[in-house]
């Protein structure tokens, strides 16, 4: 037993002197993440804030996503109630998938990169490397813990106690961990690091999943789910620390399973065998775009997805909007001063967030050209009947359609839960929720623009399409809160366009910034057309 | 016979770093040309200006008569390209990337690619991901060799394969060459361009420093002779055109210039050959002579 594991020591030390920039990272980054936006729910929580909210979370769809709350009446959800129950199931989430992406990049990936065969050459032992690995992770959660628990404490607010605060770290450390030891399992068993690496994140998301359901139907049933352990800890509320021994007695169990189906293994294999793929193409496959669309499957379908969801949990919180505007007296009288409902403004505002983020996508499709060309994919395609024009074009298209699929999904999320929790009383319908999402399409366009205009003139710039992204959505987000100068938001390509439904549509604005984008994408192709390829490097 | 291709005084730079001062070679019908040099020395760089991939910078580079980078579609027709650094998308299975490769080059030969597939012993149905860097270079090489063309272009296309599956890549390109198609082979495995190639170009920091047949390169270059005399073998150190001369006992090895090897071998004669071995220069000593200095 001790011969398996010679020498784990070393190879953790090693391992922590390869990722503490990492480590360093990763604990500051999720600690400040899980802990830092008190000051926010502060803010939210002001005057008659933590009603509204306690109402608005009794919503099945908002129990799905952030999980149930112990406090059975609006005065007991404090603000440390408010926070365990908003940030812990999805901070926890994030520890997970952090140590299981860890895990399997230092367990069979390394094995696939030939790095472990160099290292089982020495006195190492057989199963050192998934102890190292296995105590690193477990190290870097109990850090975490500790600067999360620290960090709460140290706000010195009544409803956030210390033994609270703690409980709250731990339970995201301990959520880590888990996350951790699933990985290390599935690293024995799948045929290939991605393989792992997937089987992990989709045990986490069906735990994730099967979660939502029992937590809206019967919350005693969570409890018999995993994930359970970790955010129905309740912290400063009931304090339960019981799951956590349950996380930790599966964690252990966990492992000893992993070191005995790794004594069994071979190096670079796993138990289940590789699957086979196709010896024949697909028809679908055989052209430009059959190519681009199966490179771009994935991230296409995860964003439209994601901006479903995340358009249905803003639609949610709709039919609660009349109740929270009833019991705050200053957001009332706002309203009714401007003469603007508050469902209006609000999918204002939402669907300018929303936008901006679906922009990403067509970014990241044109982008993705760039990238195969220095990965040296395209060298032997270039060399066939391919013209530049056809792949130019090909990946723009794509983009753009992309950046429609992308705007319609967050409209129809947010519009279609929005309708039905508003019920008979609607003061909108589905149409003017896409027509305020279409209406700020342009700027999706403009943005696919810019990156084809880099892609053309200077590829390695794509990447700083992202930072002007970020720039604007940075400015849109915090219009409302700070007042910016009238040209310094007009940086921002979205303010140009006015905010339906509140404001009017204004079609010549439309037609410009389109013609300007097309403009800049024909632009993009002239350069695209007479430069050189990269040469790799 | 017609030139395939041609390139004269072929120039381009990448911002401040020249990479190609003056790259002059062709390709007629129906020959393998060899194109050696070592890395760094401007061989891809070539292949990509005429692959239309680069731009050239000056110069002129025709394929089929027509100029490789305002023509660069019609040239593709009829062109294969195997390139030096195989990478290819990993969720994709080898006989996926093999069948979108001859597709977009159009004129493909199912036969042919399972042919090949067979003959490499690839595994067709496995992600490319978890390809090694010899079975990468099998899905480009069987790609590029199920489709019909009139000139392939292989940048290295042995480097990651075994020694029997180098021999199966030479034995397709001889079959090429007998078919009447015309090769450009960059490689730096010398013995296999010695083998394969009727023509050979040696580049170095992006100049052409030799070309020819080998016997051509050969004659330029000098001849390794062993001989045993009855004499005093000593005698012959002093002879023009002998050098590296090593004695022991009556025996001596040197090598010899071309040009005064008939003078050599009368003063050789004169002291009673006993026994003469002749090793000709291999591709490899022509290639080192260029470098060495």
């Amino acid at each position: 037993m001790r011969h398996n594991f010679a020498r784990w020591d070393m190879l953790f030390v090693q391992f922590l002197k390869r990722d503490w920039k990492k480590i360093l990272v990763w604990v500051l980054g999720v600690g400040l993440f899980s802990a830092g936006f008190v000051p926010a729910f502060e803010e939210i929580g002001k005057g008659q804030g933590f009603r509204g909210l306690y109402e608005t979370m009794q919503n099945p769809a908002m129990i799905a996503i952030v999980g149930p709350t112990p406090a059975d009446r609006a005065e007991d959800y404090t603000l440390g109630a408010m926070y365990a129950h908003e940030m812990l199931l999805f901070c926890g989430l994030l520890a997970m998938i952090l140590s299981a992406l860890h895990v399997i990049g230092h367990t069979r990936r390394e094995e696939e990169l030939g790095l472990m065969d160099l290292v089982r050459s020495f006195q190492v032992g057989r199963q050192a490397n998934s102890l190292a690995v296995m105590a690193e992770t477990v190290l870097i959660n109990v850090l975490l813990a500790f600067v999360i628990g620290g960090i709460l404490a140290g706000y010195g607010e009544s409803s956030l106690s210390a033994e609270g605060s703690l409980l709250f770290g731990a339970s995201i450390g301990m959520a880590g961990i888990m996350g951790a030891a699933t990985a290390l399992v599935m690293a024995q068993i799948m045929p290939a690091s991605s393989a792992a690496t997937g089987a992990s994140l989709g045990i986490v998301g069906a735990l994730f999943l099967v979660r939502a359901g029992t937590d809206i139907s019967k919350e005693s049933l969570s409890m018999l789910n995993p994930l359970g352990w970790t955010y129905l800890t309740y912290p400063f509320t009931e304090n339960r620390w019981g799951p956590l021994a349950l996380a930790a007695l599966f964690t252990i169990a966990a492992v000893a399973a992993a070191f005995a189906l790794e004594g069994r293994r071979d190096l670079g294999a796993g138990y289940l065998p590789e699957r086979q793929g196709r010896v024949t193409a697909r028809k679908t496959l055989l052209s430009v775009h059959g190519l681009f669309l199966r490179l771009n499957k994935g991230v296409i379908l995860a964003w439209t997805i994601a901006f479903l969801v995340i358009g249905a949990s803003y639609g949610s919180i709709y039919g609660d909007m009349q109740t929270f505007l009833e019991s705050n007296d200053i957001m009332r009288q706002m309203f009714t001063a401007s003469g603007v409902s508050i469902e209006a403004s609000f999918t204002g505002i939402i669907l300018l967030v929303t936008t901006s983020l679906v922009a990403i996508l067509p970014v990241a499709v044109v982008n993705r050209l760039f990238s195969e060309e220095v990965r040296l994919r395209l060298s032997q395609l270039l060399a066939t009947r391919v013209t530049r024009a056809r792949l130019y074009w090909t990946n723009v298209l794509m983009a753009v359609l992309a950046g429609l699929a992308g705007t319609a999904a967050a409209a129809v999320g947010l519009g279609a839960t929005a309708v039905a929790a508003m019920g008979d009383g609607a003061s909108m319908d589905i149409g003017d929720f896409l027509a305020a999402g279409f209406n700020l399409f342009p700027s999706v366009l403009f943005f696919a623009a810019l990156a084809a205009l880099a892609l053309g003139w200077s590829p390695r710039l794509g990447k700083a399409v992202y930072l002007y992204l970020a720039y604007s959505f940075a400015l849109n987000y915090f219009d409302g809160l700070v007042d910016f100068p009238e040209w310094v938001s007009k940086t921002a390509v979205q303010s140009w366009i006015p905010r339906m439904p509140v404001e009017p549509f204004d079609g010549a604005v439309f037609a410009t910034i389109t013609v300007i984008s097309a403009a800049l994408m024909v632009l993009g192709y002239f350069g695209y057309r007479r430069r050189d390829m990269a040469e790799g490097a | 016979m017609s030139e395939v291709v041609i390139v004269r005084n072929l120039q381009k730079s990448f911002g401040r770093v020249t990479a190609l001062h003056d790259v002059s070679l062709s390709v007629r019908e129906g020959e393998v040309v060899g194109f050696i040099g070592p890395n760094g020395a401007g061989k891809s760089t070539t292949i990509r200006i005429l692959l239309g991939i680069l731009r050239r910078d000056g110069g002129e580079a025709r394929i089929f008569g027509k100029d490789v980078w305002k023509n660069s579609l019609d040239i593709h027709r009829r062109i294969s390209y195997v390139p030096g650094d195989v990478a290819l998308w990993g969720n994709l299975t080898g006989g996926e990337i093999i069948d979108l490769f001859m597709k977009l080059h159009g004129g493909g030969d199912k036969a042919k690619r399972d042919f090949l597939i067979r003959r490499f012993e690839l595994d067709p149905g496995k992600k490319a991901k978890s390809y090694s860097k010899g079975n990468r270079q099998k899905v480009a090489l069987i790609a590029a060799l199920s489709v019909d063309s009139d000139l392939y272009i292989l940048d290295e296309p042995t480097s990651g394969l075994d020694p029997l599956m180098e021999a199966v890549f030479q034995d397709e390109v001889r079959k090429l060459k007998e078919a009447g198609k015309s090769v450009l082979l960059s490689s730096h495995i010398l013995s296999e361009v010695e083998r394969l190639a009727d023509r050979v170009v040696i580049i170095r920091q992006g100049r052409v420093v030799e070309s020819g047949t080998l016997d051509e390169l050969r004659h330029l270059t000098r001849t390794t002779i062993r001989l045993a005399v009855d004499g005093d073998v000593r005698g012959l150190a002093a002879v023009r055109g002998v050098h590296d001369f090593r004695a022991t006992g009556n025996q001596a090895t040197f090598s010899a210039d071309q040009e005064h090897i008939h003078h050599i071998l009368s003063e050789a004669v004169k002291l009673g050959i006993r026994n003469i071995e002749a090793v000709p220069p291999t591709l490899e000593d022509l290639f080192m002579r260029h470098y060495e200095n």
